[in-house]
């Protein structure tokens, strides 16, 4: 009934509890960044794409905080087994967040410095392959934040897909170019930002597979199935 | 006397209501926020925008904010936060913190998005069969005004073209329409049986005077998954008239009869297999003979007037909208299921969709 006061000594469980949101928060910063640096380039929405760097400072602060708080839990606190891999896993991720938070950020930047308004080019291709990237990287934050095996498995298995999107993507891009040199400019841009995208991709990729060995304690093993004569996507 | 519990209270609220601890972790959801959020309550409580309300909070206050969300589905969420005063309200709210309201405000956005889509697809899609009409009026009227055979040939295009636009425009409102709908889940329950019967009943009248072969596979022991029934079937019935329109591609030069599998089967809760979701649900397949698609069409196969250009098409009785799989993938997508499609050039395409058993 009564809760408790903030002058107590923080418990172990609490600080612990504190890391935890600190990557949430961090992870729901990075999923907007990433959110609005789409729009803001199959929306051609200039004002999303100013906003996403303005959001940096902020995922860095916390990346700072976060590596902070768990060297003091590893210090102090000399936590064993789950928890230690949790703290260890936790300074781990903040890095992948924030370079998909850079990316982003390079993303925004980017869709402002050409102009695709003409509809010359396609962007659906390129908002399918952000969907499912965000998608990915949804499902990889929940899985850290609710410490879960299985949907840290369900990423990483989707990432196959990503890559089939950039290739897809890749050679649709080049064949613009072939088209129509005034195509040249815009679709540079836009291979650059289908890199970008992969590469987020590949961060929620691994801290799916951080996350695992934080609840496991076993590494993902074996490789991702590739492609063999039987092609398949998860479109869903 | 009972000492009321936070838990207890949020669950009479006929809203959803969140209870969130000091650092913003879920603590409990009532049966509507479960419901209407699932998988997605995470992603809203950890919006920068629920963070920013929040932070300066002092015991007691309130706040609002509109919370965006891209994915599993994109929805506007209107949340209202109000910390807990210190005071002792003689309720037991154990490491409860904060009361957070959810209100969905997705089906207003998704309108007035669905309108502006609405446009741009349906203007570009209609403007071919349209120009053809047009092209076939002008004929009509001038080189071809005193020639009855040529009239009767261009007035057959003509109907056909104008059968193509309205196949279009049914379907772009049918897609419209799911998309309105996307966020809600759907709760009845649908026996897999009943599907099949009404998928085969359409079926039997485009299969008539065709070179196919139709193979049913289906279960011995009922199956049933959560869902709308008209919408599953309206699934089924998508892939279905695309299995025929591949099947039985032309092999070495001959025509054979095609092929179409449609297979019902049940999957166990488990994790032997990524693929699917780890609980237990349904897989409903369809599988045709046909010439397969090529690994790089796949991933956008569910894309809006997504075609495999080229000659790959064949001679397929009727150009299709581009919809078909857009369709099938939202309303998937609606029912928490999953589309996996997959190909073999040369051997054919199966699409299998994992719905959630009841």
């Amino acid at each position: 009934m009564v809760r408790n006061g903030t002058h107590t000594v923080k418990s172990y469980e609490q600080e612990l509890g504190q890391l935890r949101a600190m990557v949430a928060r961090m992870g729901g910063i990075v999923e907007s960044q990433v959110a609005r640096a789409l729009s803001a380039v199959a929306e051609h929405d200039g004002d999303a794409a100013r906003l996403v760097p303005e959001q940096d400072p902020e995922v860095d602060a916390l990346e700072r905080d976060v590596e902070a708080l768990a060297i003091r839990l590893l210090a102090l606190r000399a936590p064993m087994a789950g928890d230690l891999r949790e703290i260890v896993t936790a300074m781990k991720m903040t890095g992948d967040l924030e370079r998909i938070g850079d990316y982003a950020a390079s993303i925004a930047r980017r869709s402002l410095r050409f102009d695709l308004a003409d509809g010359r080019i396609s962007l659906s291709g390129l908002r399918s392959m952000g969907r499912l990237v965000q998608e990915n990287l949804r499902r990889a934050i929940d899985a850290a934040t609710q410490q879960d095996a299985d949907r840290a498995m369900e990423v990483w298995h989707s990432d196959q897909a990503v890559d089939d999107y950039y290739t897809a993507l890749f050679r649709s891009l080049v064949t613009y170019m072939m088209e129509d040199p005034r195509n040249i400019g815009p679709c540079t841009h836009l291979l650059f930002i289908a890199k970008n995208l992969e590469r987020i991709g590949d961060h929620a990729t691994n801290i799916a597979e951080r996350v695992y060995y934080s609840v496991t304690g076993d590494n993902m093993t074996g490789s991702r199935p590739r492609g063999t004569g039987t092609s398949s996507v998860d479109a869903s | 006397m009972i000492v009321p519990s936070g838990e207890m209270l949020i669950g009479l609220v006929p809203a959803a209501v969140v209870l969130v601890d000091v650092h913003g972790r879920v603590l409990h959801a009532n049966v509507e926020a479960r419901s209407q959020y699932g998988d997605a309550l995470g992603a809203v409580m950890r919006a920068p925008e629920a963070h920013r309300a929040t932070a300066t909070l002092p015991p007691g206050g309130s706040a609002h904010a509109t919370l965006a969300l891209d994915v599993p589905v994109q929805r506007v969420v209107q949340a209202s936060f109000r910390v807990l005063p210190l005071e002792d309200d003689g309720v037991d709210w154990g490491a409860a913190r904060m009361i957070v309201v959810l209100v969905d405000r997705t089906e207003a956005h998704a309108i007035a998005r669905m309108r502006t889509d609405f446009v741009a697809h349906a203007s570009h899609e209609l403007r071919t069969p349209l120009a053809s009409l047009s092209g076939f009026i002008e004929t009509l009227r001038g080189p071809a005004a005193d020639d009855p055979e040529a009239q009767r040939q261009f007035l057959d295009i003509m109907a056909a073209q104008a059968q193509r636009m309205q196949r279009l425009i049914d379907r772009l409102l049918y897609l419209s329409r799911v998309q309105v709908l996307e966020h809600q889940r759907p709760r009845d329950v649908v026996d897999a049986e009943d599907v099949l019967d009404r998928v085969l009943d359409e079926t039997a009248m485009l299969l008539r005077g065709r070179p196919l072969l139709l193979d049913l596979q289906t279960p011995e022991t009922p199956l049933r998954v959560h869902g709308e029934e008209d919408q599953i079937v309206q699934v089924l019935l998508n892939l279905v008239e695309n299995a025929m329109k591949y099947a039985g591609g032309p092999t070495a030069g001959r025509r054979r009869d095609g092929l179409v599998t449609i297979s019902v089967f049940a999957r166990e809760a488990g994790r032997d297999n990524d693929r699917w979701p780890t609980h237990s649900g349904v897989l409903f397949g369809v599988s045709d003979d046909g010439i397969g698609i090529a690994p790089q069409h796949l991933p956008r196969l569910t894309e809006r007037f997504y075609r495999v250009g080229g000659k790959q098409t064949g001679d397929a009785p009727q150009p299709g909208t581009g919809l078909g799989l857009s369709i099938v993938k939202h309303i998937v997508d609606r029912h928490g299921g999953r589309l996996v499609i997959e190909s073999e050039p040369g051997r054919g395409t199966t699409c299998l969709v994992w719905l959630p058993a009841a």
